[in-house]
């Protein structure tokens, strides 16, 4: 076999590029995906109630989503799925499938060609679907989720002994 | 007798290094080889596997001593291995640690750019890790290391590092070290109990399953991935000097500057955790393996007796972080430790200009979800438990701009101003077949196996 070790170069390729901006340490995430026959309403259905308190309570353990929202949208044919959060979603994608996987995939299941969550397809399918955006805004980039909550509650306790003062 | 599990651990199959601590009191050395020529490379190979310590002989060692032996990528690639199964191997191991350094944190003093050579270039391709009780017996595994490839001109010696045991167990810093591993369900030799929860053996050794129940389809073929793992090798200096005058400019008696280290480290110099001795060292803890890992953060979860942002409590947070996302178990790795250099003498607070420190070998079979996330999630940054950007206080890449914070009623603590204690002086990411593999490896052109010249 060929002598391969004297023509191997000493620079290492780089990450493949992934889609969605960053701004600080936010990054701006955009799902569009074909919605399943019947699939706009059985959203709609779905969300009835929006974010209600359990959904709200298992995205809250996150920690990391500023926002989220689904639009329906092009006669009730495709989905856009839009979405703020602190750091990479690669990083905790495999915990998402381990701890919350019925979320994720209640969230995703109306989508075309969604392959679930425990699916090892379903960050090539994250990735085919995601969409970069041409321009992205943060108010406030470095602040975290947590950053947030923390000075909200700091602010609460400062506030409580401001007032006693 | 093993306790039985389903499937049963291929013990005689798997390298030493990966389910064994190295002996106490050790020595030993580490030794990266160079290959030019592919054949040369797997005649070497030939002539050291039956050196090359498996799991099962470790209690009773035919060997003087013990060899781990592991592969980076360019390693495989000189070895003339098929370019089908190189593009199986995961993104990390293929780019190798430098090209991971932004991920990594590995910024300023620790980039790749100031690491020792070879590391982080294409030159290194073997790295042996040879253990052994004893001066006269480290002398005899290491020739019977030289005789593997005396011979053979296109094998060169690329680098090689002594280390050895501290007294009584110590890191340089002064810390009994090595108190703690993932307990590897099926793995225990008989009569050793835990009281912690096994982890799945898929994600330390490849061909069993892992937390999700999943077993590894790659790299390809089966015969080189079967029994095999990755393992993280990070060297790192220790700035005992700095750490010491730190202490020193914090505190306000030697019983502060113990404790202000305590709670940097989550426990006391003598092993005994904060959670479980709040206030004072307890030695008689510290040395007890029964007692000093048997706790948990239930009762802790203010932070008060053990930071938030402690050392143990980031890398291995236990079951302090439950009410979130994370899954804590799917981010475990097996560490080897060794330390290297004279001990800086007690008391000591200027620099000696000494090299000392510590090499680890960081043994996981999902190096993106064990090394790779614990060191960019929980070293290196802080928001996993609300602190910013606070970085780990003892191998955090600080820069004499660091914090941390230490929790206290009615106000918390924060020191400031924490330089860089310890400093990355080289890593590489290795592949560590089981054995099998390795014949695989070494009869890649197809000759027969020879057996070791005498």
């Amino acid at each position: 076999m060929a002598n391969a070790a004297m023509k191997i170069p000493t620079a290492a390729p780089s990450p493949k590029a992934r889609p969605g901006l960053t701004l600080g340490q936010a990054q701006e995430f955009t799902i569009i995906s074909a919605l399943k026959p019947g699939g706009a309403k059985r959203m709609r259905e779905l969300f009835r109630e929006g974010f209600d308190e359990e959904r709200r309570k298992h995205t809250d353990r996150i920690g990391t989503v500023h926002d989220l929202r689904f639009v329906i949208f092009d006669n009730d044919s495709r989905v856009i799925f839009a979405s703020t959060f602190d750091g990479t979603w690669e990083t905790y994608i495999d915990d998402f499938g381990t701890r919350i996987p019925d979320e994720i995939d209640l969230l995703f299941h109306e989508c075309e060609g969604y392959p679930g969550i425990h699916s090892p397809d379903v960050k090539d399918w994250i990735v085919s679907r995601q969409v970069t955006a041409t321009a992205f805004y943060s108010a406030y980039p470095d602040a975290s989720v947590r950053d947030v909550w923390k000075a909200l509650k700091t602010k609460k306790a400062l506030d409580a002994l401001l007032d006693q003062a | 007798m093993l306790k039985t599990y389903a499937p049963a651990l291929e013990l005689s199959d798997i390298q030493a290094t990966v389910l064994r601590p190295r002996p106490s009191p050790y020595l030993g050395e580490y030794v990266v080889l160079r290959i030019d020529d592919a054949a040369q490379g797997r005649e070497m190979l030939r002539r050291i596997i039956p050196h090359v310590a498996p799991a099962d002989e470790w209690w009773v060692p035919s060997l003087p001593g013990w060899l781990g032996i592991a592969f980076t990528f360019e390693g495989l690639k000189a070895l003339g291995v098929p370019q089908v199964s190189l593009d199986s191997f995961p993104i990390e191991f293929r780019q190798g640690m430098a090209a991971r350094a932004a991920i990594l944190h590995d910024f300023g003093a620790n980039a790749p750019a100031n690491w020792e050579y070879p590391f982080g270039t294409a030159d290194v391709h073997i790295a042996l890790a040879i253990y052994a009780q004893g001066e006269q017996n480290l002398q005899r595994v290491l020739e019977l290391a030289r005789k593997t490839h005396y011979d053979l001109p296109h094998i060169s010696v690329a680098y090689r590092m002594q280390f050895g045991a501290l007294p009584e167990g110590r890191n340089p810093f002064g810390f009994k070290d090595g108190l703690h591993n993932p307990v590897v369900e099926g793995s225990s030799p008989a009569g050793q109990v835990s009281n912690e929860a096994p982890i799945k053996a898929g994600e330390f050794v490849m061909g069993y399953p892992d937390q999700l129940g999943e077993t590894a389809q790659t790299p390809i073929p089966e015969e080189l991935r079967h029994n095999g793992t990755f393992m993280a090798f990070r060297k790192f200096h220790m700035d005992v000097a700095a750490f010491r005058k730190y202490l020193r400019a914090q505190a306000s008696s030697p019983e502060e500057e113990e404790l202000i280290a305590a709670k940097m480290v989550g426990r006391w110099r003598s092993g005994a955790p904060l959670v479980l001795a709040p206030d004072h060292d307890d030695p008689a803890l510290g040395t007890d393996p029964n007692r000093n890992n048997d706790f948990t953060y239930a009762d802790d979860m203010t932070g008060l007796k053990c930071p938030f942002s402690a050392h143990i409590r980031r890398v291995n947070p236990r079951d302090a972080l439950k009410d979130d996302i994370v899954d804590v178990d799917s981010h475990h790795f097996l560490r080897r430790g060794t330390n290297y250099g004279p001990p800086l003498p007690d008391g000591v607070l200027e620099d000696d200009g000494a090299e000392r420190g510590g090499v680890f070998l960081l043994i996981g079979a999902h190096q993106r979800q064990q090394f790779e996330f614990v060191q960019s999630q929980w070293v290196t940054d802080g928001n996993f438990i609300s602190h910013g950007t606070e970085q780990d206080p003892l191998i955090g890449n600080n820069a004499g701009d660091g914090v941390f914070t230490i929790p206290k009623r009615p106000v918390r603590r924060r020191l400031h101003g924490l330089p860089r204690f310890v400093t990355v002086r080289g890593g590489e990411y290795c592949f560590m077949p089981g054995l099998r593999a390795l014949r695989w490896l070494a009869g890649l052109d197809g000759h027969a196996e020879q057996t070791a010249p005498r």
